[in-house]
């Protein structure tokens, strides 16, 4: 939730009849200082053995020393990768990345500290040894899938030209462990996501999809491309994000779960930003596809095309409306009662948006369906679900006409907003109180407002409202003071001054000529 | 300030003299204190002396003085200079938390005060140590300090309950978590171990249980903003304890006092509010806990007593219980037959029941017993939660909640029957029980018909209900009558006329009871019958239907508010008021008898107005006796001026500030009745209104102005004629309000009803002084506001003096002044103003410029004649231009601050729509056609030929259709 200025929100709500829609639109900052656990349900920044679809039989390309002996010490590791002999240095590679490949406390660090990353960057130039090429890039990768620090360990010494030249390998499984290595120095941030950009990653991994390209490598590419849409601060460069969106396309037309759900992360990505941004993935004609997608039977496909609608209806009212015409109206109900809480969550985050727009819009919302779905999540949601219901009643009633206003508080929302007014959060209660001070405004309108106060004394809120004028945020305590005020007080007060004796009319001359 | 010992004994005499009882001791060396606290090491001395002073009071007076001192200079406001010196901060905060740690509780108090105010402005960039400092006090294993650690770090973190989220909060949140999250973890496990080894020892259990108390509430602020990943990882070891402090009993921490809340209850009740937060915000972390903590807070309830101390626990717990059962996916806790009967028999019954202390506060304490009972100020109450609960199981139970209620209604009823005298009781609880099941119906009322078939109100009120408001003795069992009057008043929507018309004789049996509490309540209860509206917008209850008790209404109402404990009792005056308004002409033969007791009345609470809802209606009563019988006998007004001018005077002499507002209005509205003359009892009083005194006021600004006008409007001659010399202070007025951006509209009230009403010689002197005070108004600060009344008033001024002494006085202000004022004010903001008296008066005053004024026939005035008729064209037929500039915050009449709540107006002394030009002008659209015939034989060719060079093709076809209503044409 942004930060804004509740003051001026508020003056720009209530004393203003032309309003900015751009205020009461609810945009997502990422940047936001957060207590919880990471988010759950988003994709893995950075990963560490996956399976590369293409691996041969290990095997016969890269045969195992295991007449060596194994556990390997790091003596012999460092031995061996340093001698002279590739086949040592093979054997020594893929004793490190296995070590590398352990669940537990992997030893990053004293592989790092053993200085053998730049023989394993150099390795990496090696094309004629492929087996001691593949191991390198193995390990690197594993290495690079850790801390940043770690991350920062490979691209330092030199990794990412050498990753990006591997891309063009004829063999399969060494082009796709680059695509991995790439991912994860992608994953770590904006910083080495532009590095990499800037080596002309994108060509290079754009020319590795072809009609037959397996779709495992077609996974782990789409992965990699993802991670070159993610982080903000800054966005990747808009270039790149044009060179790579129409291949995301053509990939978020496939049918597979896996490509379809780090496409769709992509393309969440790339619209979560300004305006601009989610220009540019509009205009690609995709918004048809993604809504399509929110309803995919695939939890993993459908929570990132939910995540894009919900950037896109953030945006202006034209982009708004091109998800509006795709549909989404139509997908959001379910969504709304999706058994899972943050599917819900993220539906009402995306109908507060759209309820944000114009009243045209809002129609729509309103013809399709929503109301109810909307009242049920306020009524029975979970709260981080119910606060964004609660947004998306009031910004519904801060742009709707006073008839839609009044189908919404006929469809029983005023009457869950009015019970979640006991919720223990400030700023949902002030949102709320906001609204219910909007559906006076349309009261007003009709000459209703008695009606409406006696609606509210029924429904059990002039208590709660009563009530939270005890509350110790001033801005929640002055705006269920101004409510009661001015539309169930009869408070009654003296004001005090002083004056002087006696009135005198004295004019004053004319100084300089009347202008108008 | 040198940190000295003289220093110090000087700060010794002083702080000892502000402890003085006698003000002149004690005020100077206040005074000197203050003088001296700009001073550096001031505070440091006066932290030595709460620390080493030999003198117990000087050390508490000490650290007093300090926190004030803090108070009032810690904080760094910008553009004014540092209060404090640096030095004097970092000292302050390096040793603050030592001294307060080691001082005696008293001191330790303040001092924690102190910190927590430092805190709030440094904490914690500025005093990046103070976290760190306090958790190594952790370790001390010294109770005493740890909880004052304890009591300091929750008045620092105890905002974060009610502050927004914003990252700069959270980053502190964060720093806290970060440092504090797990030391409190510990110290809460290695208390409860505590607990555990000193189970016997009572001295030692009320320390630890005060340091579990504050721990719980620590928990409570670090978690509400969101659920931190810290406390998420370690929620296993919080709620397993929670849950066992919950269900833990010791002896040694019972109390015997019976109102005081112990220890015990503290803890749990703080518990009850974690697990509700953590139920309401993170229900699907909290999930696999939650079962064990309804069970527990279940048993909790089930095993608490009635009195007064566990209050606020037993309402946290079933508070708690209350949002759990009305989530879906926790419906199954409650489902079965056997745990909704128990709740229903061991959580809801019981506290329902009328407790001893709700005897006590039904006798001695009225006001309060009503305030809870009617006014719904019973948040905190065992009775509200237990209603609050029975509406939560409703929510998925209503059918075998009502049954097991039902069940317990009808034996509750029963006992009852056997012995009245001893169980009246349990019949109180009877009907409470149908109210809180019934009035469920009543919040879903919309959409749904009357959902409780299973509670027929109508039969509950003829078989227990009636009986008892019927009852020849109104002063037995009084609280069983306060409950069926109640009922009455609740169920009064849903029951059928009939009924209602039969309870009203009854209620007003009830108003001569004794308890306050019953005949407030039959007041109340009539008060709101009287207010239903029946079919065509009228009264449900007529006052035909009113007749035959209208004499004993009037009787018992007034002698009720003779009964001690109701002499300012509102519910009776405002039901009186209400009477009155119902009643209507029925009233008229009781008047002269009541109208002496209604001033008796305000003259005594005129002494000292203590009641302000009781003063209103007081004067609502009065303005409707007024009404009501000055429009059969306008005559009789000077009987009422006879009766309230005495006290009125004597309000106006003591400047009873409160009833001002009322006492101009009451005025208003007799002077109003007046047929055109004035009365010389008002003239007396002219001048004293013009005091600047009473204008300063911003509640009196609109109820004088009204007053100021009824005086011009019947005696603007005698005005000039006798009190020539009060004209200045009139204008002086006009002049106050046209200076202000909230007032200017009513000083153009006054200024409207001058030019209306005063012979134009009088003013004629101050008319160009009133222009340039307008014009520079105009150029310094124009409003919409301003602008709408301006055009109102030199239109009103035009149709009152003509065309041609406007233009004349305006060009002689400055040259051209005339067509600047047409050409940059009227033409283009004409469109604004609302209303249809204020669209009239502009629209003549605009014919007539038009078709009056030579100057705008052969001067260079003459280019913009055909725009100004469009612009009067467009008045006629444009939708009003309610626009306002980007830039300006619209000053409403309704927005004025303070306006409303200031002002008091009375709904009864209304005043009636004024319309200066009347029936003179039927439709000004005739009369522009009729003018414009008239210019134009004047000027024959001239009026067609500015038509078709200028005016745009629309308007003109309007205005042929004018000038064919009027059957004039143009030459």
């Amino acid at each position: 939730m942004p930060t804004k200025n509740m003051t001026d929100e508020r003056l720009s709500k209530f004393k203003n009849k032309g309003k900015d829609p751009a205020k009461l639109r609810e945009k997502r900052i990422t940047e936001c200082v957060e207590l919880r656990k990471a988010h759950k349900n988003e994709s893995f920044l950075k990963r560490r053995n996956i399976t590369l679809s293409s691996l041969p039989d290990e095997e016969a390309l890269s045969p195992e020393y295991k007449d060596m002996g194994s556990p390997c010490s790091m003596e012999d590791i460092v031995r061996d990768v340093t001698s002279g002999s590739r086949e040592a240095q093979t054997r020594g590679c893929q004793a490190a990345r296995k070590l590398l490949s352990q669940d537990r406390n992997p030893p990053m660090k004293e592989i790092i500290d053993a200085g053998l990353l730049s023989n394993f960057v150099s390795f990496l130039l090696l094309d004629d040894e492929p087996s001691l090429q593949f191991e390198a890039a193995w390990a690197l990768t594993n290495i690079a899938s850790g801390t940043s620090w770690h991350t920062q360990q490979v691209v330092k010494h030199g990794a990412v030209p050498a990753f990006i030249a591997l891309l063009a390998s004829p063999l399969l499984h060494i082009s796709e462990q680059a695509v991995w290595a790439i991912g994860n120095i992608a994953g770590d941030g904006s910083a080495y996501r532009d590095i990499l950009i800037e080596c002309n990653v994108i060509p290079a991994l754009l020319s590795r999809i072809c009609p037959d390209t397996p779709v495992g490598y077609l996974r782990n590419l789409t992965w990699t491309l993802s991670n070159l849409c993610r982080n903000k601060n800054p966005c990747p460069p808009l270039p790149a994000v044009m060179q790579m969106l129409p291949s995301l396309i053509q990939l978020l037309h496939l049918s597979d779960k896996d490509i379809l759900s780090d496409a769709c992360w992509a393309i969440s990505y790339l619209s979560d930003g300004d305006n601009e941004r989610i220009d540019v993935v509009v205009k690609t004609g995709i918004v048809p596809r993604l809504v399509e997608l929110m309803s995919h039977k695939e939890l993993s496909v459908m929570t990132p095309a939910l995540r894009s609608i919900g950037n896109i209806v953030s945006g202006s009212d034209v982009q708004t409306q091109t998800a509006i015409d795709a549909g989404v109206l139509n997908i959001l109900p379910q969504l709304m009662r999706h058994p899972k809480a943050s599917v819900q969550k993220e539906a009402a985050w995306a109908l507060s948006n759209i309820a944000a727009g114009p009243c045209k819009q809002i129609q729509q919302v309103i013809t399709c369906g929503l109301l109810p779905p909307l009242v049920e999540q306020l009524r029975n949601g979970d709260f981080k679900t119910q606060r964004e219901a609660v947004w998306a009643v009031t910004n519904f009633t801060s742009g709707g006409t006073v008839e839609q206003v009044v189908s919404l508080v006929q469809s029983g929302a005023l009457e869950a907003i009015i019970n979640l007014l006991q919720v223990k959060d400030a700023k949902v209660i002030l949102v709320i109180l906001d609204a219910i001070n909007n559906m006076f405004m349309a009261a007003e309108k009709l000459g209703e407002t008695e009606k409406l106060s006696l609606l509210v004394e029924e429904l059990g809120g002039l208590d709660r409202i009563e009530m939270l004028q005890n509350h110790d945020n001033d801005l929640v305590y002055q705006a269920a003071h101004n409510l009661i005020e001015k539309y169930f007080g009869d408070e009654i007060e003296g004001v005090k001054g002083a004056a002087t004796d006696a009135f005198v009319f004295h004019g004053t001359d004319v100084q300089g000529a009347f202008e108008f | 300030m040198e940190l000295n010992d003289a220093n110090l004994q000087t700060l010794t005499e002083f702080l000892r003299k502000t402890l003085d009882p006698d003000p002149t001791v004690r005020r100077p060396a206040e005074k000197f204190l203050e003088s001296v606290e700009g001073n550096q090491n001031y505070p440091l001395l006066l932290l030595t002396l709460l620390e080493k002073s030999q003198d117990n009071v000087i050390r508490v007076c000490a650290a007093v003085t300090f926190k004030n001192y803090i108070k009032r200079n810690w904080r760094l406001v910008e553009d004014e200079p540092n209060k404090i010196s640096d030095a004097d901060r970092t000292a302050i905060k390096a040793n603050i938390v030592n001294l307060m740690l080691s001082s005696p509780e008293q001191i330790q108090k303040q001092l924690s005060d102190a910190i927590s105010i430092i805190g709030r402005e440094d904490f914690p960039q500025k005093w990046p140590d103070l976290l760190t400092e306090m958790v190594t006090r952790f370790r001390s294993g010294d109770f005493h300090i740890i909880n004052g650690v304890l009591r300091t770090a929750h008045s620092l973190f105890k905002r974060y309950r009610h502050e927004f989220k914003s990252n700069e909060l959270w980053s502190e949140i964060k720093l806290v978590l970060d440092t504090f999250a797990l030391p409190l973890t510990e110290l809460f496990k290695a208390t409860i171990e505590l607990c555990q080894t000193h189970a016997t020892d009572v001295n030692a259990l009320k320390v630890l249980f005060s340091s579990l108390t504050l721990i719980s509430k620590l928990f409570y602020s670090l978690n509400f903003q969101d659920l931190p990943e810290f406390f998420e990882d370690n929620m296993e070891t919080w709620m397993t304890n929670f849950h066992g402090l919950l269900t833990l009993d010791n002896k040694l921490l019972q109390t015997d006092d019976e109102e005081e809340a112990g220890l015990l209850e503290l803890l749990k009740s703080q518990i009850c509010d974690n697990a509700a937060l953590y139920a309401q915000k993170y229900d699907e972390e909290f999930q696999p806990y939650l079962p064990r903590f309804v069970t527990a807070i279940w048993n909790l309830l089930v095993s608490t007593g009635q009195e007064v101390k566990y209050d606020l626990l037993v309402s946290n717990a079933i508070q708690f219980l209350a949002s759990v059962c009305e989530r879906p996916h926790y419906k199954h806790l409650f489902e079965d037959q056997n745990t909704l009967t128990s709740i229903c028999e061991k959580v809801i019954v019981p506290n329902m029941e009328f407790r001893s202390a709700d005897e006590e506060a039904f006798e001695d304490n009225s006001e309060e017993y009503i305030r809870r009972d009617l006014e719904g100020s019973d948040i905190d109450t065992r009775r509200r939660a237990a209603c609050d609960l029975v509406r939560g199981l409703c929510k998925f139970f209503e059918g075998p909640v009502t049954a097991i209620f039902s069940g317990y209604v009808n034996s509750m009823l029963a006992e009852y029957a056997k012995n009245p005298g001893e169980n009246w009781k349990h019949k109180d609880a009877a009907i409470y029980l149908v109210t809180s099941l019934a009035s469920k119906a009543q919040t879903q009322k919309h959409g749904i018909t009357q959902a409780n078939e299973l509670v027929n109100l109508n039969e509950f009120f003829v078989n227990h209900i009636l009986p008892d408001l019927k009852s020849p003795n109104v002063n037995e069992f009084p609280v069983l009558k306060a409950d069926a009057i109640k009922y009455v008043m609740i169920f009064r929507s849903q029951l059928p006329k009939e009924q209602l018309l039969q309870a009203v004789p009854l209620l007003i049996t009830h108003l001569q009871a004794e308890s306050t509490v019953e005949h407030t309540y039959a007041a109340h209860a009539l008060e709101r019958l009287f207010t239903m509206r029946g079919p065509n917008n009228t009264t449900l209850i007529t006052p035909a239907e009113m007749a035959p008790f209208t004499e004993q209404l009037l009787n018992n109402l007034f002698k009720a508010l003779a009964v001690p404990g109701s002499v300012e009792n509102e519910y009776i005056m405002k039901a009186i008021m209400r009477s009155f308004s119902l009643l209507q002409e029925a009233i008229v033969p009781y008047i002269p008898t009541l109208i002496g007791q209604l001033t008796h009345k305000l003259l005594l609470v005129s002494k000292n107005p203590s009641k302000p809802h009781f003063n209103h209606y007081l004067f609502e009563s009065l303005c409707l006796s007024v009404r009501i019988t000055c429009k059969a006998n306008p005559t009789t007004v000077g009987s009422f001026e006879e009766a309230l001018f005495p006290v009125f005077t004597e309000i106006l002499q003591n400047d009873v500030q409160e009833f001002l507002p009322y006492v101009f209005q009451v005025m208003s509205l007799l002077l109003e009745i007046h047929s055109n003359s004035i009365p010389p009892s008002y003239m007396a009083l002219f001048p004293h209104l013009l005091q600047p005194v009473l204008w300063e006021r911003t509640g009196n600004i609109p109820p004088l102005v009204r007053l100021l006008q009824a005086y011009l409007e019947k005696g603007g001659a005698t005005i000039a004629s006798s009190a020539a010399d009060k004209i200045p202070g009139l204008l002086g007025v006009f002049q106050k309000l046209n200076a202000s951006k909230a007032n200017d509209h009513q000083g153009f009230y006054l200024l409207n009803s001058i030019i209306e009403h005063m012979p134009p010689e009088s003013i004629t002197q101050y008319r160009k002084q009133i222009f340039i005070l307008l014009f520079q108004r105009l150029q310094s600060s124009k409003t919409t506001k301003f602008i709408k009344s301006f055009l109102v008033f030199v239109n009103l001024y035009c149709v009152k003096y003509g065309a041609i002494a406007l233009q004349e006085i305006f060009d002689s202000i400055q040259p051209k002044m005339f067509g600047m004022v047409l050409e940059k004010i009227i033409i283009p903001e004409v469109q604004k103003v609302s209303g249809a008296v204020e669209k009239k008066i502009c629209a003549v005053g605009i014919t007539k410029i038009l078709t009056e004024c030579p100057a705008m026939m052969d001067t260079e005035y003459t280019k913009i004649w055909t725009p100004l008729l469009q612009a009067l064209i467009g008045l006629f037929e444009l939708p009003e231009d309610d626009s306002i500039p980007d830039d300006e915050h619209f000053i409403d009449i309704e927005d004025t601050p303070g306006y409303q709540t200031a002002f008091s107006q009375l709904a009864f002394a209304g005043k009636k729509e004024h319309d200066p030009i009347g029936d003179a002008v039927g439709n000004p659209k005739i009369l522009l056609a009729q003018s414009l015939h008239k210019l134009s034989t004047a000027f024959p060719g001239r009026v067609p030929s500015m038509l078709s060079t200028s005016l745009n093709a629309e308007a003109l076809q309007f205005l042929q259709g004018y000038l064919q209503a009027a059957s004039v044409q143009l030459v």
